[in-house]
């Protein structure tokens, strides 16, 4: 078992490749070509630990945190992951229609209006302990509320019985 | 007569007694006697086996003369057969081969039995029979452990009778929790007496609305006592409100302080408490018993004071009016209250019914709906379904029980109450109208309001023993668990820091119940860094074994040392910090990924895990899932395979870095290539570390320097696998067995044969 390679400061530096793909090269002199950014914990840490994967899905390295990276390398790792993660943050509710069976959201996301289907209030809306609300929708697409207080008090009051 | 001193279960009759010390010969010493309770026909009847340093001496009627004798030394092997409800002591003659049954008894005595059968076979192989009598002496000491008062079994001799220690009045016991709330309730009991009285006004003002306002025609004390009425009926329903609220947030918080002490004595019980109690019993008590146990401690504080306050209030009232009337009222009060008593004892065996019924269907529940996937792959949804209608129809018979006496005698309560109004209308309403002197009309119509009021608190005690009873089975259900023995911790304190591994099992014998014996001395060493396969047929007493090395089991008799230190006297959670143990089902909690490897050191960072699950061959698969090591896990681990759970469990098992390191058929049910990558982390994980692995692959036994076979209950061999392979015993055998199984598995992988 080899000893994992941690990136962190600048001791690499990361271009963007094809697509979502990157280039890492280590001041060690080692090159990883055409690795993936994944997050280990994207729900409760998306800053910290991104495994980088290659093709057969085989970790080179993991960054410690995003944060720590020089400017230009955490632009391009902040710019794949964006493109790979796709949460939209809800940020204003409209309406929410209760059937009962199903939940039906009207929201404005910073990703443009979004109607979406919510089957379980008890399995796929969770509220974080820093605040933040996760939703899945019935087809597994994630939102997030990043800060419920920030929303406006008609979208907190909507929001409420399902929390 | 046998010497006073002589150990014995129970005083030998005095006629045995003395038989046996005529038979006694001059250089005979009687070492200890056995009181049995069967003859060898199996009728009760008293028997008596006394063992002396040079024989046995067994006093049954079925014997020729009534005595049986038997030196040691024509004893080739002696052992006790259990059968179902009784067992005998059985030898085998060195002579002819003969067995033949010498004692029967049944269970009491049965381990004693088993002392017998070791002390005769072991001197008859040249022990020394003072040395074989301190074995004797041990069992013997550890039956005498029970409780003089009633007769308990204690968990070692001298324990304190937590039975009668602590049972003192149910509800006295609940009392610990009430009291954080004191202040609350008293001030809550004080607003309780202030809507009391104030309660009390409005029939009085009845009387003077009648006699005065409406005779006298005087409208301004007309408007005066409205007024004065509707300010009484604002405060009343205004503190009537606050009290309320702070009653309901007081049983709250004691229901909900009730709740934590359960499940957390509930976490600490025994696994002997669990192998009894089902776990839909357990969840029962925490979430359905505490709820019946607020309901009724809302009703009594609410409630309850409030109506005896307003009864002690309103025949006060009643006697200062008039003292004829009063004790006419009081006439249906006395059968109310032993209809109460009469109805109390015949409801609460009902409702114990109720409740063993509910804990049934809940027990269905909780073992079912997690077993889903078997009922469909069986197809047995119907019977699943019919089987739940069954249990929930057995309930619903008993809850019709209750149902109809629960409503008769409210009924009959009632009706008894309507007729002391009468007999106050009629008596009262006489003397209105022919001895108006004497009572007003007013005085009438308040005296009738006031009794209709005292009716009630007494129909609410009456019915109140309804809810009690039900309350009562509840409080008795919950300490049932408060009060039980917890996992004795009787090295407490006594910490280790770090083991070496050496495990040694003295003469340990261990079953279960008494009908079957599941470890029969049981003998053996593992020196530190050895990696020990443990081999036998299912049921064999494989998993017995490290389930007494983990201590999940303390009722065992001999001795487990780990370091050459009795397991006993090292403190529980130390010496379980200390062993790493990767069960055949791996459980999971309902949580994330990280925090199921984390549960084993819950101070562990982020790259702790990370490492771990690299060791596991567990953080590739991981990494690779959307939601990484946040993945959130459903109950037991659904959302992974059977070999990532297993995988997940190894890692937990890494983060603990134990000394001693368990490993239950981990490779049991995943097919090669999962098993390749399990193999390969157990290896990483094992190297200087003492291991102990149930297995049955080939491939995993391969690994071990020793291999203890165990068959029955007891280790028929051991050694290294080439010494076992050459002994062409029973390892061979399953060798050869598992050789042929694991040829025709690869050669159905090779071809991709489904």
């Amino acid at each position: 078992m080899t000893e994992r390679t941690y990136i962190e400061n600048d001791n690499a530096r990361i271009t963007r490749g094809e697509g979502i793909l990157l280039k890492v090269e280590m001041y060690d002199g080692r090159i990883f070509e055409d690795v993936e950014a994944r997050r280990l914990f994207p729900v409760t840490g998306v800053y910290k630990y991104i495994t980088l994967l290659d093709s057969e899905g085989a970790e080179q390295a993991v960054i410690r945190d995003l944060r720590n990276l020089t400017p230009d390398s955490r632009a391009v790792v902040e710019e794949v992951l964006g493109e790979y993660y796709l949460v939209p943050k809800i940020t204003q509710i409209e309406k929410i229609i209760n059937k009962k069976v199903k939940i039906i959201f009207h929201v404005i996301t910073d990703n443009g209006p979004r109607e979406f289907e919510v089957k379980s209030i008890y399995s796929d809306i969770k509220t974080l302990y820093d605040g933040r609300v996760l939703i899945k929708d019935s087809n597994d697409n994630r939102y997030e509320i990043s800060n419920l207080n920030a929303l406006s008090r008609d979208s907190q009051r909507l929001m409420a019985p399902y929390l | 007569m046998l010497p006073a001193e002589i150990l014995t279960n129970i005083p030998l009759p005095e006629e045995l007694n003395k038989k046996a010390a005529e038979l006694l010969k001059s250089d005979e010493r009687a070492m200890f006697s056995l009181v049995g309770d069967l003859n060898l026909s199996g009728r009760y009847a008293v028997s008596a086996l006394i063992a002396t340093d040079k024989r046995l001496i067994v006093f049954d009627e079925k014997h020729e003369g009534g005595v049986f004798t038997l030196p040691h030394s024509d004893v080739e092997e002696a052992d006790v057969k259990r059968m179902y409800g009784n067992a005998v002591l059985r030898i085998k003659f060195k002579d002819n081969g003969r067995r033949l049954s010498i004692f029967r008894f049944t269970y009491s005595i049965a381990e004693l039995a088993d002392a017998v059968a070791l002390f005769t076979e072991n001197i008859a192989k040249g022990a020394d029979p003072d040395e074989e009598f301190k074995t004797v002496e041990a069992t013997f000491e550890k039956k005498k452990s029970v409780c003089p008062k009633c007769g308990r079994t204690l968990i070692r001799q001298g324990a304190e009778c937590i039975n009668c220690a602590s049972k003192g009045k149910i509800f006295k016991k609940l009392a610990v929790y009430f009291k954080p709330e004191l202040k609350r309730m008293i001030f809550s009991l004080a607003l309780s007496l202030v809507t009391t009285t104030l309660a009390l006004v409005p029939p009085y003002a009845t009387k003077m609305l009648v006699d005065d306002v409406l005779k006298n025609r005087d409208a301004k004390m007309l408007f005066s006592l409205v007024f004065a009425l509707l300010g009484v009926y604002a405060l009343q329903h205004t503190l009537g409100a606050l009290r309320g609220y702070l009653l309901r947030i007081t049983g709250d918080r004691i229901v909900a302080s009730l709740r934590n002490d359960i499940y957390e004595k509930a976490q600490y019980l025994p696994l002997s408490f669990y192998d009894k109690t089902s776990t839909g019993s357990v969840i029962s008590r925490v979430s359905g018993d505490t709820s019946t146990l607020q309901a009724f401690m809302l009703r009594i504080s609410q409630e309850a004071v409030i109506q005896f306050f307003l009864m002690v209030g309103i025949i006060t009232i009643m006697f200062v009016m008039n003292w004829r009337l009063t004790l006419l009222s009081l006439i249906p009060v006395p059968l109310v209250v032993f209809g109460g008593r009469f109805f109390g004892k015949r409801i609460a065996p009902i409702y114990s019914k109720i409740w063993r019924r509910w804990a049934s269907v809940s027990s269905v529940l909780s073992d079912t709906l997690p077993s889903i996937r078997v009922i469909k792959s069986f197809t047995g949804e119907e019977r699943a379904a019919n089987k739940f209608a069954a249990f929930n129809n057995e309930w619903l018979k008993e809850d019709r029980k209750a149902a109809v006496l629960s409503n008769v005698f409210p009924s009959v309560v009632t009706f008894l109450v309507t007729c002391g109004s009468l007999l106050i209308w009629a008596v009262g309403g006489y003397w209105v109208v022919y001895t108006p002197e004497y009572i007003s009309v007013g005085l009438l119509v308040s005296f009738i309001s006031y009794a209709s009021m005292f009716y009630g608190p007494i129909n609410f005690f009456a019915t109140l023993n309804d809810t009690y009873q039900n309350a009562l089975t509840s409080a008795e259900r919950i300490l049932d668990i408060i009060d039980a023995e917890p996992e004795q911790n009787f090295g407490e304190g006594r910490t280790i820091n770090t083991i070496k591994g050496k495990i040694e099992f003295r003469n340990v014998n261990f079953s279960f119940d008494r009908i079957k014996k599941t470890l029969t001395n049981i003998n053996f060493v593992i020196e530190p860094g050895d990696i020990v396969g443990i081999v036998g047929t299912t049921g064999s007493g494989k998993s017995t074994l490290v389930n007494l090395l983990m201590r999940f089991y303390d009722s065992y008799e001999g001795d487990i040392l780990v370091d050459d230190i009795n397991i006993k006297d090292i403190d529980l959670s130390s010496y379980r910090s200390q062993i790493g143990y990767v069960q055949q089902e791996p459980m999971m909690f309902k949580d994330t990924i990280f925090r199921n490897i984390a549960y084993s050191s819950p101070e562990a960072n982020v790259e702790q895990v990370i490492h771990v699950a690299d060791v596991a061959n567990a953080h590739s698969f991981i990494a690779r899932t959307p939601d990484a090591y946040d993945t959130m896990l459903g109950e037991r681990g659904v959302g992974l395979s059977g070999g990532e759970r297993q995988r997940i469990s190894i890692a937990r098992a890494v983060l603990k870095n134990p000394s001693i390191l368990i490993f239950d058929e981990a490779t049991a049910a995943v097919d090669s290539e999962t098993e390749h990558l399990i193999q390969e982390a157990i290896e990483r994980l094992i190297r200087g570390r003492t291991t102990l692995m149930i297995a049955h692959r080939l491939s995993t036994l391969r690994k071990a320097n020793k291999i203890i076979v165990v068959d029955k209950g007891e280790i028929i061999e051991f050694g290294s696998h080439d010494e076992l392979m050459e002994l062409k015993g029973k390892y061979f055998k399953l060798i050869e067995i598992q050789s042929l199984s694991e040829k025709i598995r690869e050669g159905k992988e090779a071809e991709n044969f489904e």
